[in-house]
This record gives structure tokens, C-alpha cells and sequence, in this order.
């Protein structure tokens, strides 16, 4: 071989080494996409931007919006990608704080194209025509109830234009919108939606919530920085029937009262601890009767001139007689401190309750849900403080 | 045959097996169901000389439940009367015998979420339906949502294990005195029927409950409660057939993370004259091949 033929080879093979190296670039750029032919950034290579979601800083409505505007605004002619893109999107909503927003939901089923997806036959309305992206509406619309949001008419159109009348999410859509409205607002004890953020306001509604039982009782927000020598400044949520004041009024001022809690009372996900202030059980005294003893029968009538015996009298007992304890009164403060409710008992005193100042006051701060109502004897537990 | 097997006794290289053998989900091949359980593996293997002396201690409690069954068969004086306002207790706490007749179950059971609970007796004799509930899903790339906790009531039954079905036709309400933390629960009636469709028939219904150390008497109507089976609800819903109750049931799963507690006291049947309901939810024929597909 001449030498020159040598040389000419290695110039060949080494341009041809360099055209390979080159080829995948050249290769994207004769891309059929539009999108791929304009920028070559690595994320561009991808159809759907699946992290990039998760590469927002600033995460809101808005931006959420805006992610999806840019999907939609990538290809006008050529979407795809739409089902990996509705998957990423659902994934984030939580993140976003729009997973309880029909609005967002709505605007996610409209990057689906209208008409291409409408089975023309029995067939293709039998194998779920197009089932990956009639699939991920229904997951989309699960998400949905399990966020409780209810779905609503322009949704149905939206999703008629998209998979047909006889789509599979629009049959899931028809189940919601059965089952959702009959037990939207079925709680006996309906909530705000959405509650309020204020945690002053929660404690109101948690207090009221619970107080439904006695619909005489009243409702009151103290201050503590109201009472002299309180060390915390915080609000107190206090609640108290005339019945209860009456019971407290009552009381035997030797037996000790005891402020019991924090328990815990959930309204939606938002958790309110309340305090008790509560009596020991009175039980109350059934004479148990034989009907079947016939050997004392007692006749009203005939020999007896004497009005009823006093002692078969009772008082009826109220709802706040409890079978572990008589409930006296209710709150919920700012700081769920002893402070604040040392501040309440206080209030209480001054607002009807001139008995408290004479009664031994235990407070129990620690006991938890086993021991709602039960007199605790562990001395480590209770800290008897005697008003005055 | 396995996929693993199939290479193993094969010897061939992975990279030459074919993938379509491997599945990375479950696999469903017939609509037949095995077992009714569900796939769930609960069995514990007792050696056979411990099962024949267990089952000799059973015996013994067996032929008195069963001597019991006889008396009343032969004194054949049921409850006839309709007592409005009465309130016949089916289960009350306060024993720890009460306790053996639930069974406590949660996702975390068979590593299928991370949610606990429990059920035992408060200082004060009631049952305690307590735990955490996390909806916090496992990684095993098949779970999809967790978070639930369930106490039921073991299968009704005569002597000698026969099932059996309660009868609550007499009845029409169906009566907690419970003392919740203003979660809602849902109260479940099984159904069991006999072909393996109707394994899972429940009805369920909500327990909204105040929350607060007031005690509250809920009473539900049976025609309330609707449909469901495996979780999700019919589209073709029938009013429950109160005379094939199968086990009764309250589970916690209201989405929300934390702790949750439900006392109860009792779970009662009453009959209301006043409740002349049948089924709450309508019963119009469905266009054709739309609704249970």
C-alpha cells in the first residue's frame, strides 16, 4: 500500500469520526417539532417538562396557571404529551395550594384536545377509546373527591366535548355530582367552608360546635390581661350556660371543682384544645323496683291521705350531668397555658359564679383522652390551689 | 410459570428472558376471587397436636352455646313485640370479654400505610377507638392512598363456628351512644352474600360526631345507608337486606393526619314507627349500559 493511500484513509476515517460526533446535533435539528427545532437547551428535548413543576420558587394559583398556559402555548398545532403533563400537574397541586381550586381542575382538563378523543363507534365506546387519556381524567377526578371538591356544569360540557357522551370520566363526573350534593352539607354541625384561618375564630366555632348540646348557653371572649397579676396577654373562649351556672351556684363549696385538658376537638384538619371545668359524678339514685313483688303493693288511694313521699322526687338532671362528671363550664385560650386559665377561672368568678372564689380548684392539666373525666389520685398530677 | 423460575431453571441471561414476564403490578387473570380475604395473608400455622387441643377447649364451649340454641329452640319465644322507643343493645363495652368480639385492623397491617389503632376500655368502663391516622403512602409503587383505622365485629355465628346471619328486621334505626373528637367515622353493616361478588357488599353511612365531653345518642336510619363494595359505592343501589347482616363495623379515615379517639358506649337497634322511609336514594332505572360498567 502507498503511503499516500495511508494517509488519505486516516484523513477519511478521521472526518468520518467527526461527522459522527456532529450527527446527533444535526440530527435534532432536522427534528420535526417546532419547538425542537428553535432552541436546543436540554430541556427542550424533553416533551413534557416533568420537574418543572417542581423548579418553580414562587408557588401559587398563578403560577400554576402560568405552567399550564405555557404547555398549551409550547405547540398550538402539535400538542402532546398531555397525559404525563396532567400527571405532573396533579401531582404538584398540593404544593401549589390548589388542590381544593375547581377552577385549576377545570383549566387542566381543557389542555385535552376537543373532538379527537369522541369514540365514532360501539366498539370504541366498549375499549375505552383512548384509555390512557380517558384513565387520567378519572384519576384526575378522583383527586378531586378526595379533596372534596365538587364538580360542576361547565365541567360536564367540558368533558362531553372531549370524550363523547358515553366517556368513562363522564360517568364518573355524573356518580360525583350523585353522591357529593347529598352529603356536602349532611353534618349535623356544618362548618364554614373554607374555615376560617384565625385561630380566635377557630376556637369560637370548635366552643360553639361542642356547646350545640345546650342551646341556652352563652359564649364569651375574654381577656386575660383583664385580670390583674396575669402574666399572659392571650384571648379566652368561654363558655357557659345558666344551667351550668346554676350547678356551679350549688355546689358543695368542700368539694373541690377540677380544670381538666387539654382535649382535643378536630374541626376538619384544623385541631382547637379545650379545658373543662367540671364537678364529680352525681349519680343518680334509681330505686330499682320489683314488678313482680306483689307481697307490699302499695295503694295510693284507699288508706293513704298523706300527699306522695318527698324522697321518690327528684330533680331531672340536665344535660351537663354527665355519668363521669358534671360539666360546668368550657374554654379554649390563645396559649392553652395554666396562666391563662387561672385568667378565665377568674373571669369566671367575676362574670356569676361568686362560688368559685370559695371552692378548691384543681387543675389537672396533663391527663389525656382515657382519663377524660375521672378523679385522678396521683398527687404528682394535680396542684390543689385554693382561691384567696 | 414464574418469570424468577423460569430463568432459574432455564439458566439463561436476564437480558434475554422476555419482560413481558416481569409485572410490576398485580395481575388480575380471571374475575373468579380465591380467596375472601382478598389476597391478604392472615393465616398463622398452628402445629396439628396444638390445633387438636385447641380445638378440644373449643369443645366444650361449643356444645354449651349449643345447648343453649336448643333450649330456645324449644321454648320458641322470640321478641314479637315492636317496643317504639326501646333500645335493644347488640354490643356494650365495659368488659374485656366485650373486646374479643372486634377485631382492630389498619393499613399498617400489611405495611400498607403507617396508621395505628387500637381498641381498649377507658377508666370509666367505655370502649376506646383510638390511634393516628397518616396518610402518608409507602413507597412500594403499588399503594396508592392510605390512611385508615377499622374496628368490626366478628362473623355472626351458632355453635360448632356455623355462620350465620343477624337478623335486624324487626328494626329499623340503628343506635350509637358515642363520644367523639368532631371527626367523622363511618359506620359499616357487612352483607356477605354467597358468590364472591357479593363478599364484599358493605353499607355504609357517616358518624358525625360534636367532639367535646358531652356524650351523643346517634341514631341512624337503615334506610340511609347505601351501597358499596371494595371501597367504592354502586351505581345500582338496593335498600339493605337486614335480615343477612354479617358484621358491624366503624372505621376512622377522614383524610386528616393526627390523632383520633371514639368512645363508645353501646351500639343499639330501635324501632321508630314515625320512620316510614324505605331507601333514601333513588331507585329510576339507569339508562342501559351507562350505570355498572
Amino acid at each position: 500500500m502507498l503511503p499516500s493511500k495511508i494517509i488519505r484513509m486516516v484523513v477519511a476515517s478521521r472526518s468520518i469520526t467527526e461527522c459522527l460526533k456532529v450527527m446527533p446535533l444535526t440530527n435534532r435539528n432536522l427534528s420535526v417539532s417546532t419547538v425542537k427545532l428553535c432552541d436546543t437547551s436540554e430541556e427542550s428535548k424533553q416533551v413534557t417538562l416533568y420537574r418543572s413543576f417542581e423548579d418553580i420558587k414562587d408557588k401559587n394559583k398563578d403560577t400554576y396557571l402560568d405552567m399550564i398556559r405555557i404547555f398549551l402555548n409550547r405547540d398550538y398545532v402539535y400538542r402532546r404529551g398531555h397525559v404525563e403533563f396532567i400527571y405532573a400537574a396533579l401531582k404538584n397541586m398540593e404544593s401549589f395550594g390548589v388542590h381544593k381550586d375547581l377552577e385549576v381542575y377545570k383549566s387542566l382538563i381543557d389542555v385535552l384536545p376537543k373532538g379527537k378523543f369522541i369514540p365514532t363507534n360501539m366498539f370504541q365506546v366498549e375499549f375505552m377509546h383512548y384509555p390512557k387519556q380517558q384513565q387520567c381524567i378519572i384519576d384526575l377526578l378522583e383527586q378531586m373527591e378526595d379533596n372534596g371538591v365538587m364538580p360542576d356544569y361547565e365541567m360536564e360540557d367540558l368533558l362531553r366535548n372531549i370524550f363523547g357522551n358515553k366517556g368513562f370520566p363522564l360517568r364518573k363526573y355524573w356518580r360525583m355530582m350523585y353522591w357529593m350534593p347529598k352529603f356536602k352539607n349532611a353534618s349535623p354541625w356544618l362548618l364554614p367552608n373554607p374555615l376560617p384561618s384565625d385561630v380566635l375564630e377557630l376556637a369560637k366555632l370548635a366552643i360553639h360546635q361542642i356547646c350545640s348540646v345546650d342551646v341556652q348557653t352563652q359564649i364569651t371572649v375574654y381577656q386575660s390581661r383583664d385580670i390583674e397579676d396575669s402574666i399572659d396577654d392571650t384571648w379566652i373562649v368561654s363558655a357557659q350556660s345558666p344551667i351550668q351556672r346554676s350547678l356551679l351556684r350549688d355546689h358543695d363549696v368542700k368539694q373541690p371543682v377540677y380544670v381538666e385538658g387539654a382535649f382535643r376537638v378536630w374541626l376538619k384538619s384544623n385541631q382547637v384544645n379545650y379545658f373543662v371545668l367540671r364537678a364529680d359524678p352525681k349519680p343518680l339514685k334509681t330505686v330499682q323496683e320489683d314488678s313482680d313483688d306483689v307481697s307490699n303493693i302499695k295503694v295510693p288511694f284507699m288508706f293513704n291521705i298523706k300527699p306522695p313521699i318527698k324522697k321518690h322526687l327528684q330533680l331531672s338532671t340536665s344535660v351537663h350531668t354527665q355519668e363521669d362528671g358534671v360539666i360546668l363550664a368550657l374554654c379554649a385560650t390563645g396559649t392553652s397555658s395554666k396562666d391563662s386559665l387561672l385568667s378565665w377561672i377568674r373571669h369566671l368568678e367575676m362574670d356569676g359564679n361568686p362560688t368559685l372564689a370559695d371552692v378548691p380548684i384543681v387543675f389537672t392539666l396533663k391527663s389525656g383522652v382515657k382519663e377524660v373525666a375521672t378523679v385522678i389520685d396521683n398527687e404528682q398530677n394535680k396542684e390543689v390551689e385554693t382561691s384567696k | 410459570m414464574y418469570p424468577l423460575r423460569y430463568i432459574l431453571l432455564v439458566n439463561r441471561r436476564i437480558s434475554y428472558v422476555n419482560k413481558n414476564l416481569f409485572h410490576t403490578s398485580s395481575v388480575l387473570h380471571t374475575f373468579w376471587e380465591r380467596d375472601d380475604k382478598g389476597g391478604y395473608n392472615t393465616k398463622t400455622s398452628v402445629p396439628i397436636k396444638e390445633r387438636m387441643r385447641l380445638g378440644l377447649q373449643e369443645l366444650k364451649k361449643e356444645i354449651e352455646l349449643w345447648k343453649k340454641e336448643i333450649k330456645e329452640d324449644f321454648e320458641s319465644d322470640p321478641v314479637l313485640a315492636f317496643r317504639p322507643g326501646e333500645t335493644d343493645i347488640m354490643w356494650k363495652f365495659g368488659t374485656e370479654e366485650s373486646l374479643q368480639q372486634w377485631v382492630v385492623t389498619s393499613d399498617s397491617d400489611h405495611n400498607e400505610g403507617y396508621s395505628k389503632g387500637s381498641l381498649t376500655l377507658t377508666n370509666t368502663g367505655k370502649g376506646l377507638f383510638s390511634g393516628e391516622l397518616s396518610t402518608k403512602v409507602p413507597k412500594d409503587g403499588r399503594t396508592k392512598r392510605a390512611g385508615y383505622c377499622n374496628i368490626k365485629t366478628l362473623r355472626a355465628r351458632k355453635s360448632f363456628k356455623r355462620e350465620t346471619y343477624l337478623d335486624w328486621n324487626n328494626y329499623n334505626m340503628l343506635v350509637l351512644k358515642v363520644r367523639g373528637d368532631g371527626r367523622s367515622y363511618m359506620v359499616n353493616i357487612a352483607t356477605r352474600g354467597y358468590y364472591d361478588v357479593l363478599w364484599n357488599d358493605i353499607y355504609h353511612f357517616v358518624l358525625w360526631t360534636r367532639g367535646g365531653p358531652y356524650w351523643q345518642i346517634t341514631k341512624i336510619p337503615f334506610s340511609k345507608f347505601f351501597l358499596s363494595s371494595k371501597g367504592r359505592i354502586q351505581d345500582k343501589q338496593y335498600p339493605i337486606p337486614l335480615n343477612k347482616i354479617t358484621s358491624f363495623g366503624i372505621s376512622a379515615g377522614d383524610k386528616v393526619n393526627g390523632p383520633f379517639s371514639l368512645e363508645i358506649d353501646y351500639v343499639g337497634l330501635e324501632f321508630d314507627p314515625n320512620h316510614t322511609e324505605e331507601f333514601a336514594y333513588e331507585m329510576y332505572k339507569a339508562p342501559k349500559y351507562i350505570v355498572a360498567v
